[in-house]
Parts: C-alpha cells; sequence; structure tokens
C-alpha cells in the first residue's frame, strides 16, 4: 500500500517537475502576459508551484491565447 | 501590484523583515543548541543530530504560532501591521526551517534500514488504537506538505492564476498544518516526555492562538451588527445617515457594513470623506483599517495603494476597487449602500461646517 501511494507521488512529481521546467520557460508568459520577460529569479520561484499545480497550470497553457 | 512578476519586489523594510527572520531563526537554533548541551548531559545525554531535530522541530512550532498570531494581533494593535506586510516571508522561512526537521528526520531515522526512507516513514508506527504508536512522524509530513503547497504558491503570480478565492483557500490550509503539527507533537516528542513544562508550553501556544482569534472573530463580528438605518433611497440603492464622523482621524477610515453586504471604507481626508469597498483587489485584506499614503489609500497587509477619488491603483498599476457615492445634506453626512462599478469616479463629500 505504502509504496503504492509512494509511485503515484513520485509518478506525479515526475510529470510535474518536467512541466514546471516547460512551464517556466514558455508556458507562464502565454498564461499571464504580465510574466513576459520577467527575470530568471521570478521563473525559479515559482518552479517548485508549477510543478505541485502541473494540472491546473496545463489545463490554463491548453486554453491560453497564445 | 501587477506591471511585471519579479523574484521578490525589494524594499528597505522588507529586507529588515528578512534579516531579522534568519537573525531570529539562527539566535533561537544557538540558544537551543546551547542550553540543550548543558541541560541533557550524562544519563540524559542526546546525539547531535536529535538536538537539532528538536532545535529545528521546536523553532518551526515557534515560527508557525507567530505567523497565526500576526494577523488578529495586527487587527488589535495597528502599530503590528508591518509585521503582516511581509508575512509569506515569514511564511516560507517557516517551511524551510520545518524542511530541515523533516530532512534530518527522514535521513536519520529511516535512511539507515533495507526499506525505502518514504516507505519506513509511511508504515513507521502505525497503531491507531494506541496513544503513543499513532503515526505521529506522517501526521509531521502532511503538515511539511501543506506548509510546501503554501510556500510554493506565495508569490503574486499564483495569486493572480490560480484566482484569489483558490489562492486563499489553499492558504486557509493553514489552520489544518497547524492542528496536524499539535498532533505531531501530542503523539510524537510528548509521548516520552517527563517534564510538564513542554506540555505546557504547547498548551500555552494553542490557547493563546485559539484566543486570538476568537477574539478578532468576535470584534469583527460586533462591526459587521452595528445598525445603519436607511434614511433616503433611489434609483441607486439606499442611502444611510454615517452620524458623527468627527472621531474618524484624519487619513483613516471607519468601517460600514450595510444588512451584511461587503464592508465600506470612509476615508477622511482632511475635510473631504469618501468611501470605497473595505476589500483589497490583492488578497482581500481590510483596506478600512489602513491609511491614506501620499494621496493614496494604502492597504495594511501589502501596501496595495488606490486613488480615493475613483478606486483606481495610481499608474501604472491597473488594480480597481468599487467606490460608494457619499453626500453632505443639511449637515448630516450620507452613504449610497451601492457600490459603483471599479474604478468609478465619485467626488468626494465636504465634512458639515458643525462636524469640523
Amino acid at each position: 500500500m505504502a509504496e503504492w501511494i509512494l509511485t503515484i507521488v513520485a509518478a506525479y512529481l515526475l510529470v510535474g517537475g518536467l512541466f514546471a521546467i516547460a512551464f517556466v520557460s514558455a508556458g507562464v508568459s502565454r498564461v499571464d502576459h504580465a510574466a513576459k520577460g520577467a527575470p530568471l529569479g521570478f521563473r525559479l520561484l515559482i518552479l517548485p508551484g508549477a510543478a505541485a499545480m502541473w494540472p491546473l497550470m496545463l489545463l490554463r497553457w491548453i486554453r491560453s491565447d497564445g | 501590484m501587477s506591471v511585471g512578476y519579479k523574484a521578490v519586489q525589494w524594499t528597505h523594510s522588507k529586507k529588515v523583515y528578512d534579516v531579522v527572520i534568519v537573525a531570529g531563526v539562527l539566535l533561537y537554533l544557538a540558544t537551543f543548541i546551547i542550553v540543550g548541551k548543558i541541560a541533557w548531559r550524562g544519563d540524559r545525554a542526546i546525539s547531535d543530530e536529535i538536538l537539532l531535530i528538536r532545535a529545528l522541530g521546536t523553532c518551526a512550532i515557534v515560527m508557525l504560532h507567530i505567523v497565526l498570531a500576526i494577523g488578529p494581533l495586527a487587527r488589535f494593535f495597528p502599530r503590528l501591521s508591518p509585521l503582516l506586510y511581509n508575512r509569506r516571508h515569514l511564511g516560507v522561512a517557516t517551511f524551510l526551517v520545518a524542511a530541515a526537521h523533516g530532512t534530518i528526520v527522514l535521513g536519520y531515522y529511516h535512511g539507515f534500514g533495507r526499506l525505502n526512507p518514504f516507505v519506513s516513514l509511511l508504515t513507521h508506527d502505525a497503531d491507531f488504537g494506541v496513544a503513543s504508536s499513532l503515526p505521529f512522524q506522517l501526521f509531521g509530513a502532511m503538515a511539511l506538505v501543506i506548509l510546501f503547497i503554501m510556500a510554493a504558491t506565495s508569490h503574486d503570480f499564483w495569486l493572480r492564476n490560480l484566482s484569489a478565492r483558490t489562492w486563499k483557500s489553499i492558504h486557509m490550509m493553514v489552520y489544518a498544518c497547524y492542528v496536524l503539527v499539535i498532533a505531531h507533537v501530542m503523539f510524537g516528542a510528548l509521548q516520552a516526555e517527563r517534564s510538564s513544562l513542554y506540555p505546557a508550553l504547547l498548551a500555552a501556544g494553542v490557547i493563546g492562538v485559539t484566543a486570538l482569534h476568537v477574539a478578532a472573530g468576535l470584534r469583527e463580528r460586533r462591526i459587521d451588527k452595528q445598525p445603519w438605518a436607511a434614511i433616503d433611497q433611489d434609483k441607486k440603492g439606499a442611502w444611510i445617515d454615517l452620524g458623527d464622523c468627527r472621531d474618524i482621524p484624519n487619513s483613516r477610515a471607519r468601517t460600514v457594513c450595510v444588512d451584511g453586504r461587503p464592508r465600506i471604507a470612509v476615508f477622511r481626508n482632511g475635510d473631504d470623506l469618501c468611501a470605497v469597498q473595505s476589500v483589497c483587489a490583492h488578497q482581500g485584506g481590510p483596506l478600512a483599517e489602513g491609511k491614506i499614503i501620499d494621496g493614496c489609500i494604502t492597504c495594511p497587509w501589502h501596501g496595495w495603494q488606490y486613488r480615493p477619488e475613483d478606486g483606481r491603483s495610481p499608474p501604472p498599476f491597473e488594480e480597481r476597487i468599487s467606490t460608494h457615492r457619499i453626500r453632505s445634506r443639511d449637515g448630516r453626512l450620507e452613504l449610497n449602500a451601492l457600490p459603483e462599478p471599479p474604478g468609478t469616479a465619485v467626488p468626494p463629500a465636504r465634512l458639515p461646517e458643525e462636524m469640523t
């Protein structure tokens, strides 16, 4: 049981980590225009949140007008 | 306020705030370790790792109590409001200290067995029938996850993109985190503790935080229950008599709540009065508890500003809040309870001669 829970959490975070890198690199400025040209420090700061909230942010990215 | 994002919008006060947090944490840890080395000697001696685990754990608990106490305290003592401005920095620091505690625990107690340390953590002490065998470490781990989610979403970017309501809901989880932390300590460290000092300190903390929140809640309820009678009605809503406004200090506000609707802040700016919604567009901070600085209504929580005459943030910022019509008639000050659309310019009312 414990192994299953950890496997699911690890998979969620692995996908989230990969998504977060793409999101802070390209997606963030599409989701929120105020993030265009934002500095690296800002992008690194929102990286953990993007990894944790990736399903929500993925939806926002898909729905963004580009 | 939103124009372009930065990692941290540093100001002098934020730097001072963070220096005080770091210095306070280091001072606490050093004091705990020195006192611990003296107190736990001979038969009661503990390893350096356990001493550090205790120092970091208690430090995180103290910080969590301060985080929770700042809000209600600032309502009773407006001078403490600057502590509230950058509370998120204290919250992130609390997560970092708690994460250090959790990391050392994971390595020290679960890192040397055959099981994966995380599997060991999840399956350790799992007997719900006996208080001393409750999975207290799991409670701590769950509290740490909540602290992480709050810290990771603390930037204004998340407030704007998760919506204020969702963001607030996420950050209200701090109370669930607090309950988990108390359970973590009660069913963990305190089970092996013979001294009554630690249970007494924990009880004092819980009672203190609870009492502060109850007292602040009762105060807010009193404000909302104040009777404001409608004296006139037009197409755009009911006008209410504001009574004598001499007691509103210059640059400060009076809170008005009509029929349980969102609060209105009536600000005095010299001999002029203006009214805006009392809810800040940023995090819902109580604007009526702020003051007019540099000609702008300034939120007591994070310093977001709005012009009193139209509820708009000064350029280049673009936030807007609702305004309310206010008028001086027959020696009385009257307020229209119906909000105007956000950013609508409304002329101020002059304080009647009888009230100057």
